[in-house]
């Protein structure tokens, strides 16, 4: 493939590098000047973590061959800040808070700017519209939004250049909002994520992974692709020198498949070579013969008999059930007024981080092998990691990098094992970007729950008996699937005295992707399921859902669904300071059916419904006098 | 048509590991200019516990946050923190650096209180100075770091842990103490319900929870309105989507996210019940804040349009279908 | 992952017809390039590589927007932000701004160019509806013997199908041309799982003038995607509000004509219910462009729903 000459202004420096002419401009920004400010959060023009200046326009650099931008102008965030000093608005976003994991941020520090370029004075609607290219996974965009306020109206001069300055502070440091110490290497993008690290001599690996639910691997000839020119070596399961066989609670699976894949995008063998590219076209000359094997998709299938069985050790597909028993629910039951059933189901969703997995591993002098990697949890990979490279844990090391979010979706190892082989085997630095499709079919999704939900209450609200029967789908590996069982029954029924509560949470082996750790773990699931149940009930009761939840609060001392006692409870605090915040407004669930309209709707804590075209009505001509049309109709409640 | 209505939903949440021991370690050095080491192998995943951890280890140690230095997490390097997980670094590692800087402290203390020749107790420390109430004796941390290196060839480090224990669950009745620590909370929560397309906007979300004690009580609301917004993604429109086990929703293009039109304004309350079992009496924040959104956006749902919505997410194909069925339903009743 | 041996930006349509002609199928002819990229991806195409990629949007003959009397003329790579900055497209096409800001996002809009957005020929194009109201025609530009040739397609023949077009091997899209429809209130219904940078599931545009005495409908365009596999104008419901009175039951009358033009398989009963409600919501709307409100019209619906 013939290079081709690109000439580019980047941040006010004039550059000429010749270079493969695929490359996007967000690859020539990173891989040929070094300028990792920008990341690449998807490759796809989704997520606008590329964001940068062509020509004083902003566009997704993912999307921009780099022979498309030949003689532009191009500013990174790098070329924000001049000297050292940051701008108005990447001070702003310091001072709101508005970074957490900092991987979107160079690219929101970007349209935001584009944003009070377009409209220095813009308000907060077509603020928000200036950022919909760009998404934040961890802040929930309401820091953000501040920080670009603040920043407009510094820049306006309704604002004191001041306000930017930190506050001072006295009494304790315990209780002040300090900034984010680590802000300003994430407004700069002066931060380095895993992907953003270079070694000299480095090497690049990629996976190949299984496009089959359920199949043995018959055969696995890797002997072409090994030797490819630029290719260094190929791993397969056969290189793994210790125990291939790991977990979080139980050991079941292999570093790469062994002999058998159970999910589409379990990886089944490992390229390195010189670079990605070289990689790509190497796996696909591994020849993989195999026998596909009868697959279950469906958690309550894979518990019946005959179901296809995923690890022989958990005949019955059931790789957790804990079991919950307090009091005699059937008493319970028998005493209640009214026994409310439904069944609720939640989705597998994906944790989305900005950051898809990377990795950069090479050995130290002495022979350590070291990963670096975002890992949520470097000392339990390094246990597993020595294990499966049968060496003393001393010689084995983990460096978290910078985690571009996380939220439980790195803390299931999962690619950590093949770097560390890479870099064992070649004896040069290796590293593994994934893309973010990778990021979907390869890691660990939360478990989607089915729920049986039986309640029985008397007619005053008090909840006599709770029974809930959980079935989550947990997919090829068990994972964190039994601490998420343990979460699930032990929180499930709520922070509520129930005499009689009976929990089962059971995590099923299917050939779905795996499920594993995500935020609220299990909790999730199942207290979605009591919370909803609680307004299907005090509909039926007629009651406010508040007082409902009042009536069966546990208090200070209370015996948890475990037979724990309790010291002080906060749940009635926190019901009575969100009511009284809300200014809410009691009375039975859906009451206009009643004609009763609620009077607590619509405050100035709540935002204005999107309608977009908040810039219309600057545009609009003579002829259409008016702004957005549906801007003005009113909302009718 | 738009219809508007309020939904409630509560929460509880243990702290840290789930029925199994949990702990961490941390060291401290006072270093030169006055400044703090800290070492310990705590995990930044965007939360913001190096910067709690900075205000902690200033506050203990009597210097200001900007002083305070974290070592890498490096298990090379660094003493064992376990993960970043399970709603549990301010609490447990945050004890455990607090731990490890009242050691630290205590043998400044007993050092300067011998270099001045006062009691101890007499000696306060804070914003990065040293002083001896009533007395006029007082210096920067920076001179009483060279004053004990140089004069008494004194390197003041200390070292602390700090462990949470939990019982595991009886395999047949779950009985058995999980947490020692527990947390609650109350969000309610307005949305608009679009009947025209069966769209869900949240206008508002008012979330009280506690948190024990508040460290950072800008990064404590940063959780609650992250989680808030990631909680909504779930309710409303993130589905990974298998058939046959191969993902219908392989990137950013179908798996739909929430941006920056879709979100509500957030609306933290932090109650503070501090925890009496721990030295700091912080609980923690990062995945309770979680779980109260998506019941409480069903929950009004239902208050404004009259419809249960009991599979996740709430897509606007979905609450029209209910609304449909639910006209269908009234036509046969009428009839 | 898109890969390519060579990147040819021609300067002229002579230019780019000779390297369409030196590479032919081997070539892949781009604009905005905002679909390539992100098609040649796992789970869509998965690894692509072509011989080269032909950039036409430095092309002058390809550029511009210029009114020409009664008629507006949209250069190929017009692009979708062009729609709100474009002083010409905002007064004479007035539902294209509309349309733009539903249109995926800031960014992708300054670079994605209305003729991509038509040869894609998606189901759920957003600009395809917008253009079809105001009759767009386009002009396709080949080559034979080292001459230019052009040929003329209506918008609502060019779009065959799902990625299908009358678009022949070796042509290029040169020009669109539409109706001046200045004065008309203009209106643009999408809805999709989110509002910003998502693919619609059912998106309605219209433009409405009324007649002298701002009484009855004079001229009314509707035109929708989403909903089959190619976008259509909604000729029925059109037809019915010529000269008819602007009353709600009139406009909800027109809307309920719109429900048997679903032909998607998948979530036809959710296209069915939306697409009559965006048919009477833009009309509504469109009308409030004009300062003509109709809120009544939702009354009445409350009372048939409620």
């Amino acid at each position: 493939m013939p290079d081709i000459e690109i000439r580019l202004t980047v941040n006010g420096r004039k550059f000429a590098r010749r270079c493969a002419p695929h490359l996007r401009l967000l690859d020539f920004v990173r891989e040929e000047l070094h300028l990792t400010g920008n990341k690449e959060g998807c490759g796809a023009g989704e997520c606008g973590t590329c964001s940068m200046f062509v020509n004083g326009v902003l566009h997704k650099s993912c999307l921009l061959p780099v022979a498309k931008a030949q003689d532009a102008e191009i500013v990174t965030v790098e070329g924000l800040a001049r000297e050292d000093e940051l701008t108005i608005l990447q001070r702003a976003f310091h001072k709101a808070g508005a970074s957490q994991c900092g991987y979107c941020i160079p690219g929101m520090v970007m349209a935001a700017t584009a944003t009070l370029r377009r409209n220095p004075h813009a308000d907060l609607e077509e603020i928000k519209e200036g950022l919909g290219g760009n998404i934040c996974r961890c802040t929930g965009y309401q820091k953000i939004f501040a920080a670009v306020e603040l920043a407009r109206d510094v820049m306006n001069g309704a604002l004191p250049a001041t306000a930017l300055e930190e506050e001072t502070y006295r009494g304790s440091y315990i209780g002040a909002s300090v900034r984010r110490l680590d802000a300003p290497s994430k407004v700069s993008g002066a931060l380095r994520y895993a992907a953003d690290m270079t070694m000299p001599n480095m090497l690049h690996m990629q996976v190949l992974r299984s496009p089959m639910p359920h199949a043995r691997i018959a055969a696995l000839d890797v002997s072409e692709a090994a030797t490819m020119a630029g290719v260094e070596t190929v791993l397969t399961c056969n290189d793994v020198p210790g125990v291939d066989n790991y977990g979080v609670f139980i050991d079941d699976q292999p570093v790469m498949a062994r002999g058998v894949v159970r999910y589409v995008g379990e990886g089944i063998a490992a390229v390195v070579a010189e670079n990605p590219l070289i990689a790509r076209a190497a796996l696909a000359k591994i020849k993989v013969r195999f026998e596909e094997l009868p697959a279950v998709f469906d958690a309550e299938e894979a518990m019946q008999p005959g179901a296809p069985q995923l690890h022989d050790a958990y005949p019955g597909n059931v790789c957790k059930h804990t079991k919950i028993r307090k009091g005699d629910v059937e008493r319970g039951f028998a005493e209640s007024d009214l026994i409310v059933e439904e069944t609720y189901e939640t989705q597998a969703i994906e944790h989305a981080y900005l950051e898809p997995e990377a990795g950069l591993a090479y050995l130290d002098a002495d022979g350590t092998v070291t990963v670096q990697a975002p890992d949520q949890n470097i000392t339990h990979h390094r246990h597993m990691l020595a294990r499966i490279l049968n060496r003393p844990i001393n010689t084995v090391r983990l460096i978290m990098s910078p985690v571009g979010g996380g939220f439980g979706g790195k803390e299931d190892m999962l690619y950590q094992g093949m770097l560390a082989l890479a870099a064992i085997k070649t004896r040069r630095p290796v590293r593994y970007v994934f893309t973010r499709e990778e990021s979907f079919i390869a890691s660990a999704k939360r478990h989607p729950f089915r729920i049986r939900y039986r309640m029985g209450l008397r007619k005053d609200g008090r909840i006599l008996a709770t029974s809930m029967y959980m079935i989550a789908d947990g997919g090829a590996y068990a994972m964190s699937g039994p601490g998420v069982m343990n979460k699930a029954a032990i929180l499930g029924a709520g922070p509520y005295a129930i005499p009689n509560v009976r929990m089962d949470a059971i995590c099923v082996y299917t050939n779905n992707t795996p499920a594993g750790a995500m935020r609220s773990f299990g909790a999730f699931q199942s207290e979605f399921s009591t919370e909803a149940h609680l307004d299907l009930c005090a509909e039926k009761l007629g009651m406010d859902p508040i007082e409902l939840r009042r009536v069966n609060a546990m208090r200070d001392g209370a015996i948890t669904h475990t037979q724990a006692q309790l010291g002080s409870v906060s749940l009635l605090r926190t019901i009575e300071a969100a009511a009284q915040a809300a200014r809410w407004a009691p009375g039975e669930p859906h009451r206009q059916t009643r004609g009763e309209q609620r009077p607590d709707l619509g405050g100035n804590d709540t935002r204005k419904p999107c309608t977009l075209g908040a810039r219309l009505a600057r545009i609009t001509t003579p002829a259409n006098t008016v702004g957005s049309a549906s801007e003005r109709k009113a909302v009718q409640t | 048509m738009k219809r508007r209505g309020r939904g409630v939903a509560c929460c509880w949440y243990g702290i840290a590991r789930t029925a199994a021991v949990d702990r961490a370690g941390a060291w401290v050095e006072l270093d030169d200019g006055g400044t703090v080491k800290v070492t310990t192998g705590v995990t930044e995943i965007g939360e913001g516990i190096l910067t709690t951890l900075c205000q902690i280890a200033a506050e203990e140690m009597g210097v200001r946050p900007k002083d305070v230095t974290l070592g890498d997490n490096d298990t090379a390097r660094a003493p064992e923190a376990a993960h970043a997980g399970a709603t549990r670094q301010t609490y447990i590692i945050g004890n455990a650096v607090a731990s490890a800087c009242r050691d630290a402290r205590d043998k400044f203390i007993k050092e300067m209180a011998q270099h001045w020749n006062v009691p101890g107790e007499l000696i306060d420390t804070r914003a990065g100075e040293v002083w001896v109430r009533g007395r006029d004796l007082r210096m920067s941390m920076a001179e009483a770091v060279d004053v004990l290196k140089k004069q008494h060839g004194i390197v003041i480090v200390g070292s602390g842990s700090y462990t949470s224990l939990h019982t595991p669950l009886d395999p047949e009745t779950g009985r058995g103490e999980p947490w020692q620590s527990y947390v609650f909370g109350t969000q309610i929560i307005e949305v608009e319900v679009d009947t025209d397309t069966g769209e869900v906007q949240v206008l508002g979300v008012w979330a009280a929870h506690d948190v024990g004690r508040a460290v950072n009580p800008q990064g404590v609301e940063g959780q609650i309105e992250g989680a808030v917004v990631m909680a909504l993604g779930q309710a409303l429109m993130e589905d990974f989507t298998l058939k046959d086990g191969r993902t219908t929703t392989p990137g950013f293009a179908k798996y739909i996210l929430p941006t920056s039109l879709d979100v509500p304004q957030v609306n933290s309350i932090i109650i503070e019940d501090r925890d009496p079992k721990t030295p700091l009496g912080v609980k923690g924040i990062g995945e309770p804040a979680m779980v109260p959104t998506a019941p409480a956006i069903i929950n009004a749902i239902y208050d404004a349009v009259g419809v249960r919505i009991t599979r996740l997410p709430a897509t606007p194909e979905r609450v029209l279908e209910a609304l449909r069925a639910k006209r269908a339903n009234e036509a046969d009743i009428a009839l | 992952m898109l890969t390519y041996d060579q990147y040819l930006t021609p300067r002229s349509l002579a230019e780019a017809f000779e390297a369409i002609g030196r590479f032919g199928a081997a070539a892949r002819v781009v604009a905005g390039a905002t679909d390539v990229l992100p098609w040649a991806r796992e789970g869509r195409a998965g690894d692509v590589h072509y011989a080269a990629v032909i950039d036409v949007s430095r092309i002058p003959e390809l550029c511009g927007v210029e009114l020409r009397g009664e008629r507006v003329r949209l250069g190929a790579n017009t692009t979708i932000a062009a729609f709100l900055a474009n002083p010409v497209l905002v007064e004479h096409a007035p539902v294209l701004k509309h349309c733009a800001v539903w249109f995926a996002d800031d960014q992708i809009r300054e670079q994605a160019t209305l003729a991509g957005n038509l040869v894609n020929a998606s189901p759920a194009a957003d600009a395809t509806p917008a253009m079809l109201a105001m009759n767009s025609v386009l002009t396709l530009y080949s080559s034979a013997n080292g001459q230019v040739r052009t040929r003329s397609v209506p918008l609502d023949e060019f779009v065959l199908g799902p990625g299908q077009t009358r678009l022949q091997p070796g042509e290029l899209v040169g020009s669109i041309e539409c109706d001046s429809m200045a004065g008309y209130g203009a209106a643009f219904e999408k809805v999709g799982h989110r509002r910003s940078l998502v693919i619609s599931t059912v998106c309605v545009a219209a433009l409405v003038r009324l007649d002298f005495a701002q009484r009855d409908f004079d001229d009314v365009r509707i035109a929708v995607a989403a909903v089959g596999p190619v976008p259509t104008r909604l000729t029925e419901c059109e037809a019915f509000l010529q000269g008819k009175p602007v009353q709600p039951d009139v406009i909800r009358g027109a809307a309920e004509l719109a429900a048997d033009r679903v032909q998607s398989r998948t979530r036809r009963e959710y296209r069915r219910e939306v697409l009559v409600n965006f048919v009477e919501r833009s009309i509504t709307d469109a009308l409030a462009e004009l300062g003509i409100s109709v809120s009544s019209a939702s009354a009445t619906k409350e009372v048939q729903h409620a």
